[in-house]
């Protein structure tokens, strides 16, 4: 195969398109501006200046989902808000990622017994890319999160098929 | 005034539906497993007769419970028939409360809504009839509060089952 490399003018570089739009997308994920009990609190503190969300690209919170490539479920998810849910999650526009963020979005948390409204993990209303645990989470916690998921999109492939591991 | 004088004075204008006092009383060191009762002294009331009562406790010159505080249901257990209404009143003029509890039959729990005599018990019925399943006949807006629309049963009361599955979302 030819090499592309020098064959242009200065300030030219090459890639690949895959690295290019991986590179574009984990580079910018804002989240949605949703949370649903005591987690978006520590979500807000990764999101102010002490933690500072936005050193991942993430800190632009969307005030509307058509504008959102992530969505931050922080907090307990019950029956009547499941459906609105996934109402927001199907206006995001695609590629969307979810982060249950903490016990309750992850799998119903201290409401999983008695909780007669508590859906038992976001993850049976809308598909979740990274679970995070805690109750709430650490600020640390989420920005791991957010790193995982970068690294999800990082390994994700649009033109090229994935490579096979056994 | 205190508790006393408070019920002294219901039984002294007759209070319409007033049936007794409760006072904690210590446990008796004689009888065994006698926790005695604590918590605040509170009078019993007829349900169907609660609201002629209310309006003499915010209406009487002594009273004057100007606030409705508080209005809750208990299912105190499986095997019982009755259901608690709890109703917490204060008066802001001479700073005295009043806890009364009223007594339901849990097979058809009706009573007649508060909301005349205190507009602040709109939400509180509204909490008790989607929980407890109580009718309070005359409510100006009897919709669920905090469950939706259509749910079934009445998640407070002991004898609740769990739902298996609620719009297609499992709950197992």
């Amino acid at each position: 195969m030819l090499s592309l490399e020098n064959q242009f003018e200065e300030n030219v570089l090459t890639t690949k398109v895959d690295w290019l739009i991986n590179w574009a997308r984990l580079s910018s994920i804002w989240p949605m501006t949703f949370g649903l009990a005591c987690c978006a609190i520590e979500m807000m503190a990764v999101g102010a200046a002490h933690h500072d969300l936005d050193r991942f690209g993430a800190g632009a919170f969307r005030a509307s989902p058509r504008q959102a490539d992530l969505m931050i479920v922080a907090g307990t998810v019950n029956f009547k808000m499941a459906e609105r849910v996934k109402r927001l999650y199907d206006q995001m526009p695609s590629p969307k990622y979810v982060i249950a963020m903490g016990a309750c979005a992850t799998g119903g948390g201290p409401y999983y017994k008695y909780g007669y409204t508590v859906v038992k993990g976001v993850d049976r209303v809308v598909p979740v890319d990274v679970y995070i645990a805690g109750c709430p989470p650490r600020p640390e916690a989420l920005l791991e999160g957010l790193m995982k998921l970068q690294e999800k999109i990082r390994n994700s492939s649009v033109i090229r098929k994935p490579a096979r591991t056994a | 005034m205190d508790f006393q004088a408070i019920h002294d004075r219901l039984r002294a204008v007759a209070a319409p539906g007033l049936v007794g006092a409760d006072l904690p009383r210590k446990p008796d060191p004689k009888v065994k497993k006698d926790k005695g009762r604590a918590g605040d002294p509170f009078v019993i009331v007829e349900a169907q007769r609660l609201v002629e009562f209310l309006e003499v406790c915010r209406d009487d010159d002594r009273l004057k419970f100007e606030q409705l505080v508080d209005l809750s249901a208990t299912d105190p257990a499986k095997d019982d028939a009755q259901l608690w209404i709890n109703v917490q009143l204060l008066s802001l003029k001479f700073r005295h409360r009043l806890s009364i509890k009223c007594l339901l039959p849990k097979a058809a729990p009706s009573m007649p809504s508060t909301v005349p005599v205190y507009r602040a018990s709109q939400w509180h019925e509204r909490e008790c009839a989607e929980m407890f399943g109580i009718t309070f006949v005359g409510h100006p807006d009897p919709r669920n509060i905090l469950l939706p629309d259509d749910w079934v049963g009445s998640p407070l009361r002991k004898d609740y089952e769990f739902p298996k599955e609620y719009h297609g979302i499992s709950c197992e």
